[in-house]
């Protein structure tokens, strides 16, 4: 750009025409002006003019140099220098068609990996504490296995020779210890499959008896309980008699476990009887099978009283191992519920972030109506809409609006015709914003639609 | 020599009143304000250059943190004594 060199006489007739003085006058003024600045300065003054900049004197050192043809060195003496300090206002001016820029930061991705870093060392100890959860998880999954493991053949095996031990038993002893059991038994019910197994095993076994005691006589049965000599068959065998003869007396032991045998007699209908003696062999065989596994924890040992705390802690210790399967599953599901958690969060947190988006949202959707004006701004050189918004608004991104309330007068934003007077819009405050990223987006938005 | 006291010494020299003595200079500075803003350079004789020069966008390294910023481009008033002024200047090193 050729720059325009206007002389002291052209600045002369300038000021006496907008002063609406003689040019003489003017020129007069001029020199004085001048004259007087000088004189402060060489009095070492500083001197200052309102709105326009300030001239004080710089002592410049003397220095070395060289001359570049003859490679003499020259001392150049040290001088004053007039320097002249523009005012802000000045500055400003002079300045507008530069002033909606802003320094940048460039590294901001370098920064921002920086940043990246910094939360993976953070997040370190966090992943630890994962892994050594998940390691622990592992090590209790594997403990249960174990546990299992083991405590399925020693239960198979002994059920065996349990069975011959208690078949010496009494079974009265048999029924007293099948009701607390069936109590147990309904904690454990449904928790532990092999429990069912067992019993389901048994069940069989005894339907199978159950079969062979109908096509037998009651008699023969007794006879051979009296016996009492082999096998789980023959338990049943004397568990059978017994209750057909005392089925009134049984049946209120077994209140807890089969009610409904109260209201059966003795009444010789074989059906009945059937199903009595089915129930009956249920429990009875149930509570068999219970007691066996609950018993080889503990060494064989015949006497009631004995099998009873053995009872107790075996129960104890299956509760306890039942327990300790729970425990797992509770963790699994507090885990699961604790990533459901930050998912409730996100929606929650994106619900909130809706509510005011929706009373933006109606607000950014209707259409703008400018009534009320702040000012009017006459467009200068180097006037731009961003600046004037940044002026009004804070921020240069308002600038659409402004632009939405003149666009009869504005053909193109970007070259707007020197002169033209612009009216400043009052705005809805929620729409201007400044500290609601919403609202810069949506001037943002416009100002790409404009801008095209 | 703030503002107040050049208009007074100038007044003085002019045998004029203050208040136009102010007003002019008020007029005066507008009027170099806005030749400066239509960046125009301003030659007063015996003084001195008014020009606008423009610093081109540049990259500055922020010493301690490493932070390389990138500042935008600027106009800026410069003014240039001329050698007159130099002159007379020269002569008053002696006080120095």
């Amino acid at each position: 750009m050729i720059k325009e060199k206007i002389s002291s006489q052209e600045i002369i007739d300038l000021v006496a025409s907008k002063a609406s003085v003689s040019k003489r006058a003017a020129e007069e003024f001029l020199k004085i002006m001048i004259s007087t600045i000088e004189e402060g300065l060489l009095a070492g003054e500083v001197v200052k003019i309102k709105n326009f900049g300030t001239f004080k004197l710089q002592w410049n050192e003397p220095r070395k140099s060289v001359n570049i043809q003859t490679k003499e060195e020259i001392l150049i003496n040290g001088y004053f220098k007039v320097v002249f300090i523009p005012d802000t206002e000045l500055k400003e001016q002079v300045n507008e068609p530069f002033a909606h820029l802003e320094p940048v930061e460039l590294d901001v991705e370098a920064k921002k990996n920086e940043l990246i870093d910094e939360n993976e060392v953070v997040s370190d100890p966090l992943r630890i504490f994962t892994e050594q959860a998940s390691e622990i998880k592992n090590l209790i999954s594997e403990i249960q296995a174990l546990s299992k493991k083991s405590s399925k053949p020693i239960s198979e095996e002994e059920l065996i020779q349990e069975i011959k031990l208690y078949d010496q038993e009494n079974d009265q002893e048999n029924e007293e210890v099948n009701v607390p059991e069936k109590v147990h038994e309904n904690i454990i019910e449904g928790i532990n499959t092999e429990i069912i197994n067992q019993n389901n095993q048994v069940v069989k076994d005894s339907i199978k008896v159950e079969e062979s005691i109908l096509i037998e006589e009651t008699p023969q049965v007794q006879d051979n309980s009296k016996e009492s000599s082999d096998e789980i068959a023959e338990n049943y065998t004397e568990v059978i008699p017994i209750n057909s003869e005392n089925i009134k007396t049984e049946s209120v032991s077994d209140l807890q476990s089969t009610p409904y045998l109260e209201n059966i007699k003795p009444t010789n209908k074989s059906k009945i009887r059937i199903l009595i003696l089915l129930i009956l062999v249920l429990v009875i065989g149930s509570g068999i099978g219970l007691y066996f596994y609950y018993k080889p924890t503990k060494e064989l040992s015949i006497e009631y009283s004995i099998d009873k705390i053995s009872q107790k802690i075996s129960i104890s210790e299956i509760i306890n191992s039942v327990s300790k399967w729970f425990t797992p599953e509770a963790k699994s599901s507090l885990k699961a519920i604790t990533i459901v958690v930050p998912k409730d969060t996100n929606d929650y947190d994106s619900i909130n972030e809706n509510k005011p988006i929706d009373s933006l949202q109606i607000l950014f959707e209707n259409p703008r109506v400018y009534n009320n004006y702040i000012a009017s701004e006459r467009i200068n050189v180097g006037s731009r809409l961003t600046i004037l918004s940044k002026r009004y608004y804070g921020i240069k991104d308002f600038w659409v609006y402004i632009y939405e309330a003149n666009k009869e007068i504005i053909s193109n934003p970007d070259n707007i015709a020197i002169g033209t007077i612009i009216r400043i819009p009052k705005l809805d405050p929620r729409l201007i914003d400044t500290t609601n990223p919403r609202c810069i987006e949506k001037a943002k938005e416009l100002h790409d639609i404009y801008i095209r | 020599m703030n503002n107040k006291e050049l208009i007074a010494s100038m007044a003085a020299k002019m045998n004029a009143p203050k208040s136009i003595v102010a007003m002019l200079l008020e007029t005066t500075v507008a009027t170099c304000t806005e030749l400066l803003v239509e960046e125009k350079t301003i030659g007063f004789q015996s003084f001195g250059n008014f020009e606008v020069r423009k610093k081109e966008e540049r990259l500055s390294v922020h010493p301690s943190t490493q932070i390389r910023t990138l500042i935008p481009p600027k106009l800026v008033v410069n003014f240039k004594q001329s050698n007159i002024l130099k002159d007379k200047l020269k002569d008053m090193q002696q006080h120095d």
